[in-house]
This record gives C-alpha cells, sequence and structure tokens, in this order.
C-alpha cells in the first residue's frame, strides 16, 4: 500500500512538473538576450551616464554603442541626426522593436545623454569627412555587411550587378547621388514596376549602405577596359539603315512614332542599355480610359488603377475617380501593347538594328 | 483484489510511460503516421502532404457560398521589412511558420502568438524563407548563415544547432526541409559562387549526419558545372520510397564556356533513396542552362491514368517555361509542352528534353529570351486538382534580355540580364496533353502568389494588386476577393478545426486566417 501510495505520489510530481513546463514557456531570444547583458556589464564607462547605458542600452546597442545591425543601429553620432528631446523620446517610447523605459528619468537621464553626446564627441574623426561620425571605410563596411544580407541577391556582392538587378557603380541614379538623397528614395520606396521591393532601413544604416554603394563605384571607376556590365559600345552591333527600314516597316512604329517628332533627339536624352530598355517597352507608359457610368455619362482620363474589381482614372485636371468594375463600362487605350505584340516578332537582329538606327536620332 | 491489481498495473504502466517518453508527453507533437495521411486537421508538411499536391479534400467552404468568406483572424509579424514566403506548419491546433531568422507559433483557432523565436544574424542572404519541418515533437529550421536547428515544438527553445554548409564559401539557406522516416532531408543556396550543391540528411534526434548527396562534381573539376542549388522542399513516393527533388541552375550562371554539356545535375528532376541518399533517377529539365533557370519547382507526384495507362507520375511546370510529366518509377518523360511564350529552345529531344539554341546564349549585345530570368513560374506552389484533371499554375509570360561577355568572367552570375516585361497568369493546364484549358490574368508584371485547391472546386491564389483570389476551379471565373494590402508572396494552405475550415495565406508581413462565418461553419451561434 506504501508503495502505491510513492508511486500515486511519483506520478502526481510527473504530472505537476509536465504542467509547469507546459504553461511557462521560454522565449529562447528573451533567454539570449539576458546572456548577453551578463558580458556587456564589465565593459562601458564608469560615469552615471555610463552605467544608465551598460543598464538599460549596451544590451541591444553594444558597449561602445557599435550597434548589431540590422536589428539594432549604432549610437555612434546619434547627436547629428536626433537633438535631445527626440532620443528622450525614444528612450521613454521606444521605436520599432525597441521597448519604452519610462524609468529613465530626471538626473539618469540627463547623465545618459550627456553620455551618448560625449561618446558622439569621442568617436567622431571631423576631418574623415563621413556622416554621424564614423570613418567613412568603418562606415562603408557596415554598409557592406547590410549590402550582402539585403541586396546582393539581386544587386551581385560587389554591386556590379547580379540576378535581376543593374550595376549599380553605373546606375545613374548612384551617379547623381549626393550623400544618399537619390539612393534613399529609391531603397525606401522601392520600384515596384522594376520588382525591387522597399526596404524600412534606419537613418544610420542607410547612411552606411550608401557609402558601401559609392565606396565600390569609386572602385569600379579605376577599371578601365574590362568593365562588367553593359557598356554603350556594346550594342552597336546592328545597322542602322535595316533597322530604319523595319522602323518604317515590319515594326509598324510609325503608328505611333515620328524620328522628327516625338523621337527627335531620343539618342541625347538616352544612351546605351538605358535607351534600349525604353525601346524594348517604356516602362510607365500611360494609358487612356473611357468610362460609361450607370448613368450614360462619360468620363475620360489617364488610366490610374485597374484589377478586376475595380477601374480608377485622373482626369486631365488631375481629379481622381474610382468605379467598381461591376457597375461600369470602360475601354481601355493602351498603345503600349503594340510593344508587347512585337516580343514575340523581332529577331535579335531587328533589335539591334533598331537600336543602331535610334543612335542616329541624336 | 482483481481490479486492485489491474488499477495499480494501470497506473504503473502510466508512470513508465511518462518516465520513458516525457518529451512526447509535454511537447506540441506530430505523430509520424499523419505524415503519409495527413488529417483534415493538419498541415504536418511545406507542401500539405507527400504528394506536393496542395489539394485539399475539405468541401466545407464551396462555390455556393465562398460569398460569405471572412476574416477569421490576422497574425502582425512586425519584423521589419520581411515578407512571409513561408507555408506554415499546422499541428495540434499551433501554426508554425517564418521568416528569415525568425520563427513564429501561433494559435490556428485565434491567430494569437504562442511563442516568437528569433535569432539574428548578419552573414547569408535574408531574401525569403519558407518554412519549417516537423517530427514528433521538434521542429527543424534553417537560418540565412546554413545553421540547421531544432526547436521545441512546445515553446521554441533550441534542443541542437548544426551548421550544415560555409556561409563564407557564399552558401546560404531559405528552405523548409523535408522529414522522412527518421531523417531530415535540408538542401542549400548559392547563386553568387562556383559552389556544389548538394542535399543533407540529419538525424531528427541528435542532428548526425547520415548522407550527403552532391548535385555537380567538386568545385575545380574540368570541364565541370558546379551549381545544382537545392532551395525548395521535395515530395516524396513512400510506396516507392523515392523522394524528389528539383535542382537549380549550373555556376558560372550566364557563361556556359566552362561547363560543357548538359551539366547534369543542374537544373534536374532527381530521385533519391532517403535512407542512403543514393541517386534513383535524373532528368535534366534545362540541358546547358545559361539563363538561371532552377528546376525547383515543386515535383507534383500524381497517381492517374495517362493515354489510357494507370501512371505514377511527376510533374512540374518549370522556370524555363516547359511543362513535364515524367513517369517516376523510370525518371522516363511522357510528356513536354511550353506553357507560354518560349523562344530559347530549338525544340525537344527524344528524352523530352528542351534542345537549348546556342543562339540564345547571353551576348555582348544582347539577346531577347522568354522567359525573363525569374522564369515561367517560380517558388510559389502550383496545385494539381484530381477532378479535373488539371494543374494549375502562377504563370509569368515574360521576356527579358541577357548579356555575357569576357569581362564578366566565369565566376558566379557571369553576365547581366534585364527584365523588360511581364505580367501574371493563372493557368490551368490539362496533364494529358499540356493544353492550356483556361487562363486567368492576374496583373502586370507578375502576381507571385502560390496556388491551393479543394474538392469542393475552388482554387485559391492572389492577383499582382495584393488581392486574395477564390476562383472556379472548372472554369478559372472569380467568385471572390479581398485586398490584403500587399502582393501575396507565399502559398496558401487550409485545414479544418472545430467544425471550421480555415484557408490561411501570408501577406506582406502579415498572416491572414479566412473563413466562414462561425454561425455557417459550425450551425451555431
Amino acid at each position: 500500500m506504501r508503495r502505491f501510495r510513492n508511486i500515486a505520489m511519483l506520478v502526481a510530481v510527473t504530472a505537476w512538473l509536465v504542467l509547469v513546463c507546459k504553461d511557462t514557456p521560454t522565449h529562447a531570444a528573451a533567454r539570449a538576450v539576458a546572456g548577453a547583458a551578463q558580458a556587456a556589464g564589465d565593459a562601458v564607462q564608469d560615469s552615471p551616464g555610463g552605467k544608465s547605458y551598460a543598464a538599460n542600452c549596451a544590451i541591444c546597442h553594444g558597449d561602445h554603442l557599435e550597434g548589431n545591425l540590422p536589428a539594432f543601429p549604432p549610437l555612434t553620432g546619434v547627436g547629428h541626426h536626433l537633438n535631445d528631446q527626440q532620443i528622450t523620446d525614444i528612450i521613454q517610447n521606444g521605436k520599432g522593436v525597441m521597448p519604452g523605459n519610462q524609468d529613465v528619468k530626471g538626473d539618469e537621464l540627463a547623465a545618459l545623454l550627456r553620455f551618448l553626446a560625449s561618446a558622439d564627441e569621442s568617436t567622431a574623426k571631423p576631418d574623415a569627412g563621413g556622416a554621424a561620425g564614423a570613418h567613412p571605410s568603418d562606415l562603408a563596411q557596415k554598409g557592406g555587411v547590410l549590402f550582402q544580407q539585403n541586396c546582393a541577391f539581386c544587386h551581385g556582392r560587389d554591386t556590379m550587378g547580379g540576378e535581376s538587378g543593374p550595376d549599380l557603380t553605373q546606375s545613374k541614379i548612384v551617379l547623381a547621388d549626393v550623400n544618399g538623397d537619390k539612393i534613399g528614395e529609391v531603397v525606401r520606396a522601392g520600384r515596384p514596376e522594376k520588382k525591387m521591393p522597399a526596404f524600412n532601413f534606419s537613418a544610420p544604416e542607410l547612411e552606411s549602405i550608401v557609402a558601401f554603394i559609392h565606396a565600390q563605384e569609386a572602385l569600379a571607376a579605376t577599371r578601365k577596359g574590362d568593365r562588367r556590365g553593359v557598356a554603350v559600345a556594346d550594342l552597336q552591333t546592328g545597322d542602322a539603315a535595316a533597322g530604319k527600314r523595319y522602323f518604317e516597316g515590319a515594326g509598324g512604329c510609325v503608328k505611333c512614332h515620328s524620328p522628327t517628332g516625338d523621337l527627335a533627339g531620343v539618342a541625347k536624352r538616352h544612351q546605351g542599355l538605358d535607351l534600349e530598355e525604353r525601346m524594348l517597352y517604356p516602362e510607365g507608359a500611360k494609358s487612356k480610359v473611357t468610362v460609361t457610368q450607370p448613368s450614360g455619362k462619360t468620363v475620360a482620363g489617364t488610366l490610374a488603377y485597374l484589377d478586376e474589381f475595380t477601374v480608377a482614372l485622373r482626369e486631365s485636371d488631375g481629379e481622381y475617380h474610382s468605379w467598381l468594375t461591376a457597375r461600369v463600362k470602360y475601354k481601355v487605350d493602351s498603345p503600349v501593347d503594340a510593344h508587347v505584340d512585337l516580343f514575340g516578332k523581332y529577331t535579335d537582329a531587328d533589335i539591334h538594328n533598331l537600336m543602331a538606327y535610334l543612335q542616329t536620332l541624336r | 483484489m482483481k481490479f486492485k491489481n489491474n488499477s495499480l498495473l494501470l497506473v504503473l504502466s502510466a508512470v513508465l510511460f511518462v518516465l520513458a517518453s516525457p518529451i512526447a508527453v509535454v511537447a506540441q507533437n506530430l505523430d509520424p503516421a499523419n505524415l503519409l495521411k495527413p488529417r483534415a486537421d493538419s498541415w504536418p508538411i511545406y507542401h500539405g502532404d507527400y504528394s506536393g499536391r496542395r489539394h485539399s479534400t475539405l468541401r466545407q467552404i464551396t462555390q455556393q457560398n465562398v460569398a460569405n468568406l471572412t476574416l477569421a483572424w490576422a497574425f502582425q509579424t512586425k519584423d521589419k521589412g520581411s515578407e512571409i514566403k513561408s507555408s506554415p506548419l499546422l499541428v495540434d491546433g499551433v501554426l508554425f511558420f517564418t521568416v528569415p531568422d525568425n520563427v513564429w507559433a501561433v494559435d490556428a483557432r485565434s491567430g494569437q502568438m504562442i511563442w516568437h523565436y528569433n535569432r539574428p544574424s548578419t552573414q547569408g542572404q535574408h531574401i525569403g524563407h519558407r518554412g519549417v519541418a516537423m517530427y514528433k515533437g521538434w521542429l527543424y529550421f534553417t537560418t540565412p548563415d546554413c545553421h540547421l536547428i531544432s526547436l521545441n515544438a512546445k515553446d521554441g527553445t533550441v534542443r541542437w544547432d548544426k551548421t550544415y554548409a560555409d556561409v563564407n564559401q557564399g552558401y546560404w539557406a531559405t528552405m523548409a526541409p523535408l522529414v522522412v522516416g527518421n531523417h531530415v532531408i535540408a538542401g542549400v543556396s548559392g547563386d553568387l559562387d562556383n559552389l556544389v550543391g548538394y542535399l543533407r540528411s540529419f538525424d531528427p534526434e541528435t542532428g548526425k549526419v547520415q548522407w550527403q548527396w552532391n548535385s555537380t562534381p567538386p568545385a575545380g573539376t574540368p570541364n565541370a558545372t558546379t551549381g545544382g542549388m537545392t532551395w525548395m522542399t521535395g515530395t516524396y513516393d513512400p510506396e516507392l520510397n523515392l523522394v524528389y527533388w528539383g535542382t537549380g541552375n549550373p555556376t558560372p550562371v550566364l557563361n556556359g564556356t566552362t561547363r560543357p554539356g548538359d551539366d547534369a545535375y543542374t537544373c534536374s528532376i532527381v530521385a533519391i533513396n532517403p535512407d542512403t541518399g543514393a541517386l534513383v533517377w535524373g532528368f535534366v529539365v534545362s540541358p546547358h542552362d545559361t539563363h538561371d533557370w532552377d528546376a525547383v519547382e515543386t515535383p507534383v507526384l500524381v497517381d492517374a491514368d495517362f493515354h489510357g495507362q494507370p501512371r505514377k507520375m511527376l510533374m512540374q511546370t518549370s522556370r524555363n517555361g516547359y511543362f513535364f510529366v515524367l513517369d517516376r518509377v523510370t525518371g522516363k518523360s511522357l510528356l513536354t509542352a511550353p506553357f507560354g511564350p518560349v523562344n530559347w529552345a530549338l525544340g525537344i529531344d527524344k528524352q523530352g528534353r528542351p534542345i537549348p539554341n546556342p543562339d540564345k546564349e547571353p551576348a555582348p549585345d544582347g539577346r531577347l529570351i522568354a522567359p525573363d530570368e525569374g522564369g515561367m513560374t517560380n517558388f510559389r506552389a502550383p496545385s494539381f486538382d484530381p477532378k479535373t484533371g488539371l494543374f494549375i499554375v502562377d504563370a509569368h509570360p515574360s521576356y527579358s534580355i541577357y548579356f555575357a561577355k569576357p569581362a564578366d568572367g566565369t565566376y558566379g552570375w557571369a553576365g547581366a540580364d534585364y527584365g523588360v516585361w511581364g505580367k501574371g497568369v493563372i493557368e490551368a493546364i490539362d496533364y494529358q496533353t499540356g493544353k492550356i484549358r483556361w487562363s486567368h490574368e492576374v496583373g502586370p508584371d507578375g502576381a507571385g502568389a502560390g496556388v491551393l485547391t479543394t474538392d469542393s472546386g475552388l482554387t485559391f491564389t492572389g492577383d499582382a494588386f495584393g488581392n486574395f483570389l477564390v476562383l472556379d476551379t472548372s472554369n478559372g471565373k472569380t467568385l471572390w476577393h479581398a485586398g490584403t494590402g500587399e502582393q501575396m508572396q507565399s502559398s496558401p494552405i487550409t485545414y479544418e478545426l472545430d467544425g471550421r475550415q480555415y484557408v490561411v495565406a501570408g501577406s506582406g508581413g502579415v498572416l491572414f486566417a479566412w473563413a466562414l462565418p462561425q454561425s455557417f461553419a459550425t450551425g451555431t451561434h
């Protein structure tokens, strides 16, 4: 009987253990962060601000404010793009995945802000000309890491082109970019028409990526004859006279285009691959649409949106209207479809000849 | 006394059971038998079952009532920038799904998070993640820096962590492993370098390597290719005990001069013994590929009549633009037919393989190629509907220009290509003829959603604008839609819990669960 009771107790204890395990899921990530906190403890300065940083921030932003990209931005030079009020706001209310910490206030907060500012001065190298106080090569190196993770699959590990993504060192956008003003726009908004997704990098992350791309651009410029990718010189194999015949004849191009009208000087405006891509399919070309409403009234304008369920247009004054497709009749006039019809008919020689002809329209 | 003895025995055996297999009791548990014949309340494998048909026998949501389909719940990952490209698993009422570096366990009834595993990694491509595999109470998760990690499905804690490819050489990982018997089979990615693709099998308990199968000879072998990455989940025929896997493109990618011949087994479908890793047969879908057309699209297994004869078939709509039907016992071709515009082949050879046109290899002044480098279809899953015999796929008729010149070298990408135009079309292919029975346009550039079919004659997919679509499988007509705010990059799944059928699909960073209103589903309010 005693034996039986022991067994019964064992069962009860086991069952309790099972229940306890079930009810307290452990989060691996949380545990990993706790482990990192221990490791971080000894490195940061002794000042009150430094202590506050070590206790509250170093877990994620690193012992030396170096961050841990992509999740945790570096805080070196944080004062260059955020003022104390903005930093305070982020500390207290959090941002993105960062939790807010209302407990950091008063003297501790002031000390922490001083610490962040002083750390900034000590790490800044005024003669380097790099943004955010970091040396450009460090910055580019950081950006390189992010680039490998997020961009290299399409643009190649060295930014010089890869799976579906263009060579950035020969990109008009990159060449025209100053401190990320053009690149930043593209990265943040993406290029949906080219299937490039938008990326949500923090300002320091973006800065580092831009630095990396420009460093690669400078490197590429030092390579003279053996440039990879598509050069204007590569696209000169066609026969301009044959291209002109194709333009006026089999291609049917003259139905919409004229060498003295819309295409006059086109070779001055666009060269090389850019010209060829536009020739094959002018991305972003507008279509017209006329919508007949149930009342019989028609509205015409530039097609703004069309799926199976909704049609939308912009009138000439910019006014936007949309309708359910089930409730109206609509007719789309899309001259650009003529380019699509040609894809199945072109020979490669037709394309090269046409290219040669368009390049005479200067 | 007899009764007492019996109850003592019962208690004893209960204790022994608890002590002998504590894991089995405490964990989310996947009965291995369920992998062979998944129950309606589960989706235990990447493709739902081993056949890869992505067809469900569920019929609660019908053509008649689908107009009432509504949102059951939505789960927001809030992971910045990461789109859900994975197919969730569903086991014991819990969904498991991923984005790079992250796994979530979510209650399939409520959409509430149970746990979240996050392992930030700085190396390896973070372009997408397809999901996890499960064996008993354990999950298997690949990381961008090529670790295979076994997690406790109950709470997301790490049991073991094995490095299975060298990220410094240029490998990365995105795929959901496949569990067959006591094997966890994982593949690799890596297009930017001349690397050998491979499959590696692990012991599910210990993570010990059981075998490795290489797609190509070792790097540096004269006149031989590298590549053949194994970055999508394969399928399995338990009767033949063969695993079917698609392999990726050869490397260098756009320049084939250093790798004359077919470049086997890149751009291929291979049949492999899961116990030994031995190759049983291989079929090169794109001999001597120079356009990056991985043949990793689902090798769908169908047992049906082919031209009057019962057959064990394998079907693939391949990235190169051709639909292949093979006898999966022998690996011999039954049918090869294009499912959209293709202009790179001179014809089909006696073995059923397209013959690449040398004039359509990438050149210094460019070659116009159909389809584009993303291919006529890609990683999002197609579906086979047994009743209509239709193979339904998200197709991408498209054109691009391909360039390669000596300065591009013979390493990695080795050229450049630019898509010029494309569109998305859901196509229903008659597998007996390869003819397209119906097609449904889903927008410019391409859609990207996978396809799911059900016994009630419904096809679930998405369009280029972010609409989740339900189509009539027999004719492709739209029956229902809802805007999700982002193009779907995942393949939908379905399951039934508490008598209610759910359809789950990721779109952007949100996982959506659609169902009929509770009152419709269960007949109660």
